[in-house]
């Protein structure tokens, strides 16, 4: 084990140490009660939408301080209680072995079947600890609320997904990294953003990008370099690591992020949850969201500009008929709900949302690219930045 | 009239039942054994738990020879019995409508009939006579009889008498008739029926054994007998115009008045006087001389009188929980058996107790419905049950209200005890719907039912925490694995602590070791 130390970077040394003492601490209570002969119990904050709360104050979606209690002795509760310590005790002894799970691997390790006697008849029955892996992700959740760890803090891992470039160096464990020195490729964003320190950066904003292909061809054609930005790529509904990341370089360094997605609920959706979090996941937010994201486009009146706004549409009446599609029944109900969202109230939103509702009409940020990748680049974007037509 | 130049004639009551047999119930050679073996071991049990005797049956069948309708069968019953004095065994058992029981008392027998059905069918069918064997209480001799019914004449023939001396001063009677029978057809009723009587007397010690070789013995399980029958005198309210009648003849020269007191319980000489002057006949009236039409009055105002207390039941011979328990535990040996005694209730002027037990679980097997064993006077009632009042007050009883789920291991005794229960037929197998008897049925049934409802709760209850014990008890092992993987603490000590805990939370049930539950 030592040997392998050797190998390992501090920062990773450093936030097992932390984990494994937080861990250790916050389930302390459990082995006090049962050494009191008391029945041993958690208790957590309630991850239930009811106890979701938008603070608009800052902007964030919160979890409530509304909290359940998870008893060994309630029947109820007495299965999760049993998952949620075996979890605790495997994360444990990952932390404490150096090494790197993925939630996928936990659910392996820990699933294994109790075999038992029922009672009066005394046939045996058996029961796995779990089936599903969401049962695992369930309690990997609870003990990230109860603890106020997250996963990745307790060096979990999970696919990568999101990618950035950009003129920028990073420490990430012993080596540093530069991102303007990726060639065609990016920078994969690690799970564990938090162990990576920001050493130079020369940009003037972040630019997220919904689609993997748009970001590559505005990388291809050295958009970041010409107009000094980070880019970013979270390919489809950001993981937990982008967002993250995302967050650190705006309130680190204080550069503005600007989200470009589809113009349709699913885009409008993903920029929010970068910028206050998701509904399912809201004790993330604390640390995962940005709320001062700046939602840039596509925007509904972007293509189809605004007479309330004084706006001209980017689009002529012959490319959109050519590039616009018809939205599916369940847009138009996601944008009805969007619309009751507290953090889709505002006024700009609004127009959005009837202007979706209105047209019934979607598009994809590829047909802005199909329009011509320099519009796109060099005329849409920076405009848009420069004359501030993006929402807050 | 008569155009057809009709001939008319009396009959014997010998030759009316013998003529009418499937009336009491000899309708065919299957049913005849059983209802042979019936009456004998009911007159067996009238004659010694009503005095006092703990009673000793030993029932024998015995195939002699096959014949076109079955097979001639020996069979002998014998008892512990107070026996017969000798000089009335000939019309005992060989003349129809002979009793000792035609007074008002609570036995098995009633209508005097019940052995010399079985001894003419016998006779009528095999041409054997019954042979009788009696020693009364404190005998010094043992009378042996060989008897014959002359039919037309309704007389007993009495074809041999002889006398032993009785050297061990037992008692008893041992009965012995060769009649047609057909075993195979008759076998299931018959056990069951020896059965039934074993639940309703489980202080009686009864040995069967079968035309097969088969021996079976009810041991006696509880040596306590129900309290005896008493006879008492009839009651105003039921009584009818020529028992009235006859009452008045009987005592022809004494005061009306005076006969009233004497005859009739619940009835003072203040009553008595109230009586008779409501009906405007002198009370030193000599009863001989009462007219028709008085007699007539008389009664209307005996059966509308309010003011007479209501007829004694305190001469009834009922069974009493103790004994319906002991019975259905020492058949079934269930889990749960109750048993209730309503308070005496009245139909018609006649006073009657209904009684009802229940047997859950055990050797009571699971069925659609519950299995109902039905008793009036202590003699199982086995045919024509459906047509009982008691599956009429059954038919109208939601036992989900009782927590009974069928298929449920139920069994339900009723009791009904009375100076006269209303038997649809002198076979004795159903019991007529009387509005009162059916209440008080229902309202016993009811009343036990709500017990082994809250027993079924708390059953159900315990069930959920033994389970609810397990599903918390299987996960300790990994409870306690993973505090020792955290802080490094004796897994086998938290296992422990965890159990105690556990065990503190449960009320009705505790796990003695983990290793109960936990599989390794
Ligand atoms: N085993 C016995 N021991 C003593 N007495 C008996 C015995 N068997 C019959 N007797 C006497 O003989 C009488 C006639 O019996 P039988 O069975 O014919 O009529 P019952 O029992 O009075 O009425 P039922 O027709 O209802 O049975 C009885 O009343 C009883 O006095
Ligand atoms: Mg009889």
């Amino acid at each position: 084990m030592t040997e392998q130390r050797e190998f390992v970077s501090k920062v990773d040394l450093k936030a097992r140490e932390r984990a494994l003492q937080i861990l250790r601490e916050r389930f302390y209570e459990v082995l006090k009660d049962v050494m009191n002969g008391k029945p041993p119990k958690l208790i957590i904050r309630k991850r239930t939408l009811s106890n979701t709360i938008y603070d608009s104050e800052r902007g964030l979606l919160l979890l409530g301080e509304a909290t359940f209690e998870r008893s060994f002795v309630d029947l109820r509760e007495a299965r999760k209680f049993m998952q949620t310590m075996l979890m605790a005790s495997m994360i444990f002894e990952a932390l404490s072995n150096g090494e790197y799970p993925t939630i996928r691997d936990l659910y392996y390790r820990g699933k294994h079947t109790i075999r038992f006697r029922k009672l009066p008849s005394k046939t045996v029955a058996e029961e796995n600890t779990w089936d599903e892996q969401s049962e695992s992700d369930s309690v990997i959740r609870d003990i990230e609320v109860h603890t106020n760890v997250l996963r990745e803090e307790m060096l979990i891992l999970s696919k990568e997904k999101g990618k950035v470039v950009g003129e920028m160096k990073i420490r990430s464990g012993d080596d540093v990294i530069d991102l303007s020195k990726m060639g065609h490729g990016a920078y994969s964003i690690e799970p564990t953003p938090d162990l990576i320190e920001f050493i130079d950066v020369d940009a003037d904003f972040v630019l997220v990008v919904e689609k993997d292909a748009v970001f590559q061809q505005l990388h291809r054609i050295g958009f970041w370099k010409k107009h000094k930005a980070i880019l970013i790529t979270s390919a489809g509904q950001p993981d937990r690591a982008t967002r993250r990341f995302v967050r650190r370089l705006n309130e680190e360094l204080g550069l503005p992020v600007y989200i470009l997605s589809d113009s349709d609920p699913y885009g409008y959706y993903i920029y929010s949850v970068f910028k206050t979090g998701s509904i399912t996941l809201s004790y993330e937010s604390e640390r995962l969201a940005t709320p001062k994201a700046r939602f840039l486009g596509v925007m509904m009146t972007d293509i189809f500009g605004s007479s309330k706004l004084g706006k001209k549409p980017y689009l002529a009446d012959e490319e959109r008929r050519n590039y616009i599609i018809k939205a599916k029944d369940r847009d138009i109900k996601r944008a009805k709900e969007l619309k009751e969202y507290p953090w889709f109230k505002s006024e700009r939103w609004q127009v959005e949302l009837d202007e979706f509702l209105n047209r019934k009409v979607k598009l994809e940020i590829e047909a802005l690219a199909s329009k011509g990748l320099r519009f796109l680049s060099d005329r849409y974007i920076p405009e848009k930045i420069q004359i501030g037509d993006w929402i807050a | 009239m008569g155009q057809g130049g009709e001939q008319f004639k009396a009959i014997s009551p010998a030759e009316f039942f013998y003529k009418n047999k499937e009336i009491a119930g000899f309708s065919n050679p299957a049913r005849a054994l059983y209802q042979t073996v019936r009456e004998l071991i009911e007159n067996s049990l009238d004659a010694t738990e009503n005095y006092g005797i703990l009673p000793t049956i030993k029932i024998s069948l015995r195939e002699l020879r096959q014949v076109e309708e079955g097979a001639h069968y020996e069979v002998v019953v014998e008892d512990n019995g107070i026996g017969i004095p000798p000089k009335y065994v000939p019309q005992a058992f060989a003349q129809l409508l002979f009793s000792s029981k035609y007074v008002l008392r609570q036995t098995r027998g009633m209508f005097g009939l019940g052995a010399k059905m079985a001894v003419l069918y016998a006779q009528i069918t095999t041409g054997y006579p019954a042979e009788v064997i009696v020693a009364p209480i404190k005998s010094k001799h043992i009378y042996s009889f060989k008897l014959k019914i002359d039919i037309r004449e309704n007389k007993p023939v009495v074809l041999s008498f002889s006398m032993t001396s009785n050297v061990s001063g037992r008692h008893g009677t041992i009965v012995r008739l060769v009649t047609l029978g057909d075993w195979s057809r008759a076998k299931q009723r018959i056990y069951e029926y020896v059965r039934r009587t074993a639940v309703i007397a489980p202080y009686a010690e009864i040995l069967f054994r079968d035309p097969e070789g088969s021996v079976v013995l009810f041991e006696r399980s509880i040596s306590k007998l129900p309290p005896p029958a008493r006879e008492v005198l009839p009651h105003p309210h039921g009584v009818d115009i020529e028992t009235l009648k006859s009452m008045l003849q009987t005592q022809s020269v004494n005061p009306v008045a005076e006969v009233l007191v004497e005859s009739f319980q619940g009835v003072g000489e203040v009553t008595a006087h109230r009586i008779l002057s409501e009906a405007g006949i002198p009370s030193e009236k000599k009863a001989g001389e009462l007219s028709d039409r008085e007699i007539e009055t008389l009664l209307r105002v005996m059966k509308n009188s309010k003011d007479i207390k209501p007829p004694r039941a305190d001469h009834l011979s009922y069974l009493g929980r103790d004994i319906i328990v002991a019975g259905l535990t020492k058949i079934f040996n269930p889990e749960y058996a109750n048993a209730i005694t309503r308070r005496p209730s009245v139909y018609e002027g006649h006073a009657f107790i209904v009684e009802a037990g229940i047997a859950y679980g055990g050797r009571v097997p699971p069925l659609e419905e519950p299995l109902v064993l039905r008793y009036a006077n202590k003699i199982p009632l086995l045919y024509d049950e459906r047509s009982d009042v008691v599956y009429k007050v059954l038919e109208r009883i939601d036992f989900k209200l009782y927590e009974v789920e069928f298929p449920a291991p139920l069994a339900i005794v009723t009791h009904i005890c009375s100076t006269k229960v209303p038997y649809k037929g002198v076979g004795k197998e159903a019991i007529a719907d009387v509005p009162e008897i059916e209440q008080e049925v229902e309202s016993a049934l009811r009343e036990v039912l709500r017990d082994l409802r809250s027993y079924l709760l708390r059953k159900k209850r315990e069930i959920e925490e033994v389970e609810k014990a397990v599903s918390i008890a299987k996960y300790i092992p990994e409870v306690s694995n993973a505090l020792h993987k955290m802080y490094g603490v004796d897994p086998k000590v938290v296992s422990q602590k965890l159990l105690e805990i556990l065990n503190s939370k449960l009320k009705t049930f505790k796990i003695d070791s983990l290793s109960d539950v936990v599989v390794e």
